[in-house]
């Protein structure tokens, strides 16, 4: 048998799906992924820095593998509010012509924990920092996917916030390996 | 931005926004001869509680960190009274509500969020809110129960399910985020001698995932000892109590009880309470437990005049009463279960029904109604298992995501509400059908039952995710 039945004369309600409403969540959220191009652009081009001055074989081939991978989650990026059926903000394209100088600056300037170390080894620490940013804003991306009840949104940010978990062990490891004799030693990478 | 709750015509709901859930459509919604489906509300948030006022009016809770935690939504209750437009009654903080009763002028909620489940009551003209018990432990895996209202004493029961999602706290509950509550453990109900055997698991919380041992009733990464004593105590969970209704009076009816979710007194007088069966994973897996409904007969006594409290089998007994470590129970993933408790106290079985494994069962509501039928029967939801994440094996794939009628008397149940296709609706492309029934009610005026559908929830081998602004509610009406 139907069961279906004739419905309420006024209608069922839905609670913030209509499509003025709706299309407001899209507009807010796709403003908002332009963070995860800046964060993504910054943290690709910190390792272009970065990698021709790594002199030892084996970080030197860890990062470079690496930034192959920061490029292809930059394309990743740039297609997140494509899905939600929007062009990036223009805010994304002016801050990510900027991302150079962030880029360059915190390798150059940032201190932290790096502070007082000779050569390259705080560029391990900037990474790891900038990483984590970008990683963060992907994730945020993640929940901003299932709270639209978006799963290709949702996967996409999340297949790169795996990859990029993966890539914070990988540049720790590297940094902590690298700690004594840096500091030590002031010997380089 | 504000809530919206707008009308919208069936024909909108059949090209909704929201990708993972684009249509709702009751044709593709199987109910019995002489009853009719229809959507009456979607866009919900991870809903977990509906009720009615006598007069008509409809709470809904959405319950804002559910399961798994994230995203976190609003935690609120919707008021939706008869010819008003439906407003924003209350705002929960982190964490959310799980049950509601309405009774005498107040909404009375069961909460959960941090350490402790609590039992608020909200005055329906002014909205104030008070808590009437607080720090139950909790912060962990399991849910809140109730609260309901006993037809025969007026006192208010309520439920706090465990912590642990194996009896001991493990990174297999990953989604009740170890970080967050790293103190979280069960409690038990009497005192307990332990065998001292405990379980080992990486630490995830750690730099490098070291190794940690953990025992039951303690935080994770804390070991016990054969012979070690675990105090009962009136707060504890895996339980069911009693109060006045104004929270005073605080009596321990039953404890063991994994999810005590779901509780109603049926038309028979007796308290009956949900529990969902242990979970095939991790380092103390359970294969093939019944998922099943309790009896509680302390919920018979006269108040105050409880000696025992009913001891149902967490953590150490499957529903059917045998042992975790039986060999009816052994995992075929996992490492298999050793016995925690060495002088459990007596079981308090058998259960009132069981169901196959992994059904999860939700709430349920008893039939009153002549008019509606099928009175004096359950009225089950069954929210859909979690497999292949929670039992890898085959069988169980599609069990549940359905609401099933309860002859307890009869030892039989049917199904009342499935999609004609089977398992959830984001399983059958295009369908527009129910995805996981959470609770349902019967509308005052006996003719309708309206199910709460708590939206996408989608489960592979390694996790769970939850989708936002996919919960709907059904109304289903005799003809």
């Amino acid at each position: 048998m139907d069961g279906t039945a004739p419905g309420h004369p006024e209608g069922p309600y839905v609670l913030n799906l209509t499509r003025e409403t709706w299309n407001e969540h899209l507009d807010r959220a796709s403003t908002w992924l332009a963070n995860v191009v800046t964060t993504q652009a910054a943290f690709r081009q910190a390792l272009e820095i970065a990698v021709p001055k790594v002199e030892e074989p084996n970080i030197r081939r860890f990062l470079s593998e690496m930034l192959d991978r920061a490029q292809r989650h930059e394309e990743v990026a740039h297609r997140l509010p494509r899905v939600l059926g929007r062009e990036a903000a223009d805010g994304a394209r002016s801050l990510a012509g900027t991302v150079m100088d962030v880029a360059r600056k915190a390798l150059d300037t940032v201190e932290g924990l790096a502070g007082g170390a000779r050569g390259n080894w705080k560029d391990l620490h900037h990474l790891l920092l900038l990483n984590l940013d970008a990683m963060g804003a992907f994730a945020i991306a993640e929940q901003l996917g299932l709270a639209l009840a978006h799963a290709e949104l949702r996967d996409l940010a999340w297949a790169v916030e795996a990859e990029k978990s993966t890539d914070q062990l990988i540049l720790q490891e590297l940094m902590l390996e690298m700690a004594a004799v840096a500091i030590l030693y002031g010997e380089k990478v | 931005m504000l809530p919206r709750m707008s009308r919208a015509s069936l024909e909108e709901l059949k090209a909704l926004p929201t990708p993972v859930r684009p249509r709702l459509d009751a044709a593709d919604v199987w109910v019995p001869d002489g009853y009719d489906v229809e959507p009456v509300v979607a866009g919900l948030s991870f809903p977990c509680a509906i009720c009615f006022d006598a007069d008509g009016t409809m709470f809904v809770a959405e319950g804002g960190s559910t399961w798994p935690t994230r995203p976190y939504m609003t935690p609120r209750i919707w008021r939706m009274s008869p010819g008003q437009d439906p407003e924003v009654f209350a705002v929960e903080n982190l964490g959310g509500p799980r049950g509601m009763s309405v009774r005498d002028g107040y909404l009375y909620v069961s909460v959960k969020g941090g350490y402790h489940m609590r039992v608020t009551r909200h005055d329906l003209r002014t909205k104030e809110r008070v808590v009437l018990v607080d720090e139950l432990p909790s912060g962990g895996w399991h849910e809140p129960g109730g609260p309901v209202f006993g037809p025969h004493d007026g006192l208010m029961y309520f439920s706090n399910g465990s912590v642990a999602l194996q009896g001991v706290v493990v990174p297999e509950g990953f989604t009740v985020d170890l970080a967050k509550h790293p103190h979280a453990h069960d409690v038990p109900g009497q005192d307990v001698t332990l065998t001292g055997n405990t379980v080992w698991a990486r630490d995830p919380r750690l730099p490098f995932p070291f190794y940690a041992e953990s025992g039951p009733f303690q935080p994770f990464g804390t070991a016990v000892t054969k012979g070690q004593v675990v105090k009962g105590q009136l707060k504890c969970n895996s339980a069911v109590w009693r109060s006045k209704p104004d929270g005073s009076d605080l009596e321990l009816l039953a404890w063991g009880i994994r999810n005590p979710f779901g509780l109603a007194f049926g038309e028979d007088g007796h308290l009956y309470a949900t529990d969902n069966d242990f979970e095939e994973k991790g380092e103390r897996a359970v294969g093939e437990d019944p998922d099943r409904i309790w009896r509680i007969r302390n919920a018979q006594l006269p108040p105050g005049e409880v000696k025992e409290p009913e001891w149902f089998g967490y953590p150490d007994l499957c529903g059917d009463g045998l042992p975790l470590w039986h060999e009816k129970h052994l995992p075929i993933r996992g490492k298999a279960a050793e016995p925690f408790l060495a002088d459990p106290p007596p079981w308090a079985g058998p259960a009132a029904y069981l169901f196959e494994p992994h059904t999860a069962l939700g709430k349920l509501a008893f039939s009153r109604s002549d008019e509606f039928g099928h009175r004096g029967k359950a009225f089950v939801c069954q929210f859909g298992t979690y497999a292949p994440l929670n039992s890898n094996r085959e069988k169980y794939l599609r069990n549940g995501f359905q609401v099933v009628t309860v002859d307890f008397e009869a030892g039989t149940h049917e199904p009342f509400m499935r999609n004609r296709a089977g398992g959830p609706a984001s399983a059958t492309p295009g369908s527009g059908g129910l995805e996981r029934p959470v609770d349902c009610a019967f509308h005052p005026d006996g003719r309708s039952l309206y199910v709460l559908d708590f939206g996408n929830n989608t489960a592979n081998k390694s996790y769970v995710v939850a989708y936002a602004h996919t919960g709907v509610v059904w109304r289903i009406t005799k003809r």
